[in-house]
């Protein structure tokens, strides 16, 4: 048994690695079919991330406002902070309305620039403003403030706010009505408290539906209202793109299987005469077909592990240059990938030795 | 045959997906507002409007078909008037938004179809969308509450009744509004013909730096090919021109985000194909070498009986070109077939193959098949014809 068992092995190695560039070009083969297929699962996974996060460069997917005229509990920012999942962007605004030079009626609104910044990174505006009176005056409202250095007055019951005006604002919708100064500023001048929360939550629909849930049951007597729009456009974008990929993941993995196969069933069918030989010097049908079996199984675990490490690259070079950020590779994927290879590579060897069976070793010797 | 049939498809997908993102993010409302140049200052905070909107300038209803007539006509898909007007039910105050639900319009031999419908198809909508022109209303979610109104019941707004169609719910500023044909807007306005805003969704190109640059200070020639890109900045300018005393701006958060949606998308298909194609490549190399290590017997004999290499070389070189070209053909028009596939189940509309895309799945069936075999090609001549017709290499 065991000179058998050494022989086994020795006809393995033999195989693998002795005759010439046949068993490499099967192994190319394997190599880039796993490589394709983890490259593509892994995308698979990775999109629907990367599409969430540049759905969050919309701006807010969630507002919380108070019921007309009253303001927020005291603490509500960092209240929907806490509930939130990090990485979420909860973004005060309190409003009121003020008369500028010329007496027409304006929307001012305090808010915290350093958090707006991070919301709305798409605002056309040439530098945010730092300083305490420092202002964002909307493109329609700029006519009315009449301010020729950049400063100007406004009026609120009485009081007179003098502002510099830090840049103008140009959206196309009507944040360009108002003028946003900071929250601290606009507290002290009005009194009045913000009465609505622009919240950005990261993640898929069904998560930030989740986070809704929760901040309506923690704030109780608010409005927590959904960005309809923003989260039924993320929605269907990704519902689509999931299918795209999955096709494509199919269709990649199916050619690439067939090619994989019909190179490697032609290399075992091009061995008939081994097969033949060992058959007429007695070996039985289970240990050839151990010997191709063990040789393909060899080769597929191979070229599988390689793959893997190579499509991993491949998906994260993918990923790096279009979204620049890489994917990261997926343990799970490994697997997959090597069980789909060597499903592959043992059916594509067993297959043809079934057939090989059926005919006479002698048949084979004599070149028919 | 396979190989250039997956690749075809993944390439045609790849050019179209990004063109049919593109359209369903265009279902999810306006990116561009077109309103009266001298409009008055809104005033408004969240859903409360502060100053009625009154007087000021309007645009013109009867001048709305001529939307179709600009040069990017076409790449509008959807667009709709609005005109907001207040008025009291029951004692409070309610604030009307008339705009156009689904109305047939014409501009010279052309009929289209503009409004709501098509524009805010996101809308969630309890019961059914009303009829442009009739008595029918939509009650927003939070208005019908505050009325205890329900589908089906009466609202009486000025001095005429409407019938409740459906409750509308959006998550924003409609929650709180009566949504009603442009026409019953304007007779409780009181401005037949009057548009406060015109909302489009227009199909537009990803802004570029070509895109941010100032069109008034181009030249000549740099502003016709301005002009004539579908960029959402040319296109509000377009717009600008067709409705006389208005201005016309992109809605920047849908242009320009989507820009970055879309890039991405069209760029990681356009990056997948080409990976795909590379596996492919290898694939059918992989192939080719098989068969033609196979056949060494045959150069063998051909060596053998006086032919030269070249002439052996050239024996192969041909009958693989046939075959890529053949295989090519197939697998187009098979490529062809599966990108459609794709297209209709996830998209609901089929995929364009353009005709240009026939010569290079072709040229590249070529490239791939003669390059798969070159090596094995040589690899072949090389052996000596005793030892190969013996049968020991």
């Amino acid at each position: 048994m065991s000179l058998r068992g050494s022989m086994f092995f020795h006809l393995l190695r033999r195989g693998l690695l002795g005759r010439g560039n046949r068993p490499l070009i099967a192994f190319i083969a394997l190599t880039v079919a796993a490589t394709m297929i983890t490259a593509m699962l892994n995308l698979y996974y990775g999109l629907e991330n990367k599409l969430n996060r540049d759905f969050r460069s919309y701006g807010a997917n969630v507002t919380i406002a108070a019921p007309q005229g009253t303001a927020l509990p005291e603490g509500a920012v960092e209240n929907a902070q806490q509930i939130l999942p990090s990485g979420s962007l909860v973004v005060p605004f309190a409003f009121a309305i003020a008369h500028a030079n010329d007496g027409s009626a304006v929307v001012v609104a305090g808010t915290d620039f350093s958090k707006l910044q991070k919301l709305d990174k798409w605002w056309l505006v040439w530098k945010w403003p730092t300083e305490k009176n420092e202002a964002i005056v909307g493109m329609k409202a700029e006519p009315h403030i009449s301010s020729s250095d950049g400063s100007f007055d406004l009026n609120f019951s009485g009081r007179i706010l003098h502002l510099i005006e830090a840049t103008t604002l140009k959206t196309g919708s009507e944040e360009e009505n108002r003028i946003y100064i900071p929250q601290s500023t606009f507290e002290a001048w009005t009194g009045v408290h913000p009465s609505l929360l622009e919240i950005s939550v990261p993640g898929s629909r069904e998560q930030i539906n989740a986070a809704i849930g929760q901040l309506q049951s923690a704030f109780p007597a608010m409005q927590v209202r959904p960005v309809r729009q923003l989260l039924e456009a993320q929605g269907a974008v990704i519902t689509r793109m999931r299918s795209v990929m999955l096709a494509s993941t199919l269709l990649i993995t199916l050619t690439v299987a067939l090619c994989v196969f019909s190179t490697l069933t032609s290399s075992v069918l091009e061995r008939r005469r081994d097969f033949a030989i060992m058959k007429a010097i007695g070996s039985s049908q289970t240990t050839v077909n151990g010997l191709f079996a063990g040789e393909a199984f060899v080769l597929a675990l191979l070229a599988g592990l390689l793959g893997y490490l190579l499509g991993s690259g491949l998906a994260a070079w993918i990923s790096e240059a279009n979204f620049h950020t890489a994917v990261a590779p997926r343990i799970a994927v490994l697997p997959v990938v090597i069980g789909c290879s060597i499903a592959v590579a043992l059916f594509a060897a067993l297959l043809p030795l079934a057939q090989l069976q059926r005919i006479e070793p002698a048949g084979i010797l004599k070149g028919e | 045959m396979l190989g250039v049939a997956v690749a075809t498809a993944m390439i045609a997908v790849g050019v179209d997906v990004g063109d049919k993102i593109n359209r369903e993010l265009r279902s999810y409302g306006a990116n561009i507002v077109v309103y009266p140049e001298d409009a008055a200052l809104d005033v408004r905070i969240g859903d409360q409007q502060i100053k009625p909107v009154s007087g000021g300038a309007h645009l013109k209803e009867s001048d709305l078909p001529k939307i179709k007539g600009i040069f990017w006509g076409h790449n509008i898909l959807a667009f709709t008037p609005i005109l907001e007007t207040q008025t009291e039910v029951n004692r409070h105050d309610v604030r009307v938004v008339g705009m156009y639900f689904a109305k047939q319009l014409h501009f010279g031999t052309e009929s289209f179809v503009a409004g709501a419908e098509k524009l805010y198809s996101w809308w969630k909508i309890d019961g059914s969308w009303p009829r442009d022109d009739s008595d029918e209303v939509l009650l927003g979610s939070r208005m019908a509450g505050q009325l205890g109104k329900r589908i089906g019941d009466e609202i009486q707004l000025a001095d005429s009744s409407a019938r409740i169609t459906g409750i509308v719910s959006t998550g924003g500023a409609e929650d709180n509004e009566i949504v009603a044909p442009l026409s019953i807007a304007q007779k409780i306005a009181g401005e037949p013909n009057a548009v406060d805003k015109l909302y489009v969704s227009a199909l537009t190109k990803p802004e570029d730096a070509f895109a941010r640059r100032d069109p008034a200070r181009m030249n000549a020639a740099d502003h016709d090919r301005w002009y004539c890109s579908p960029y959402a900045n040319s296109i509000a300018f377009q717009l600008q021109e067709a409705f006389p005393g208005s201005r016309a701006e992109q809605i920047r958060q849908a242009a320009q985000n989507e820009g970055a949606v879309l890039s991405h998308i069209s760029g990681m298909m356009l990056l997948i194909a080409l990976a795909a194609l590379i596996a492919a490549a290898l694939a059918v190399s992989a192939a080719m070498a098989t068969t033609i290590l196979e056949r060494r017997r045959e150069v063998g004999l051909m060596k053998s009986l006086g032919a030269t290499a070249t002439a052996i070389a050239s024996l192969f070189v041909t009958e693989a070109s046939l075959l890529a070209i053949v295989a090519g053909l197939i697998g187009f028009g098979l490529g062809s077939v599966i990108a459609q596939r794709i297209g209709r189940t996830i998209f609901h509309s089929g995929v364009e193959i353009t005709p240009v895309l026939l010569p290079i799945v072709i040229f590249l069936a070529l490239l791939v098949t003669i390059g798969g075999s070159a090596a094995a090609i040589r690899r072949a001549l090389r052996l000596d014809p005793v030892v190969v017709l013996r049968g020991d290499a």
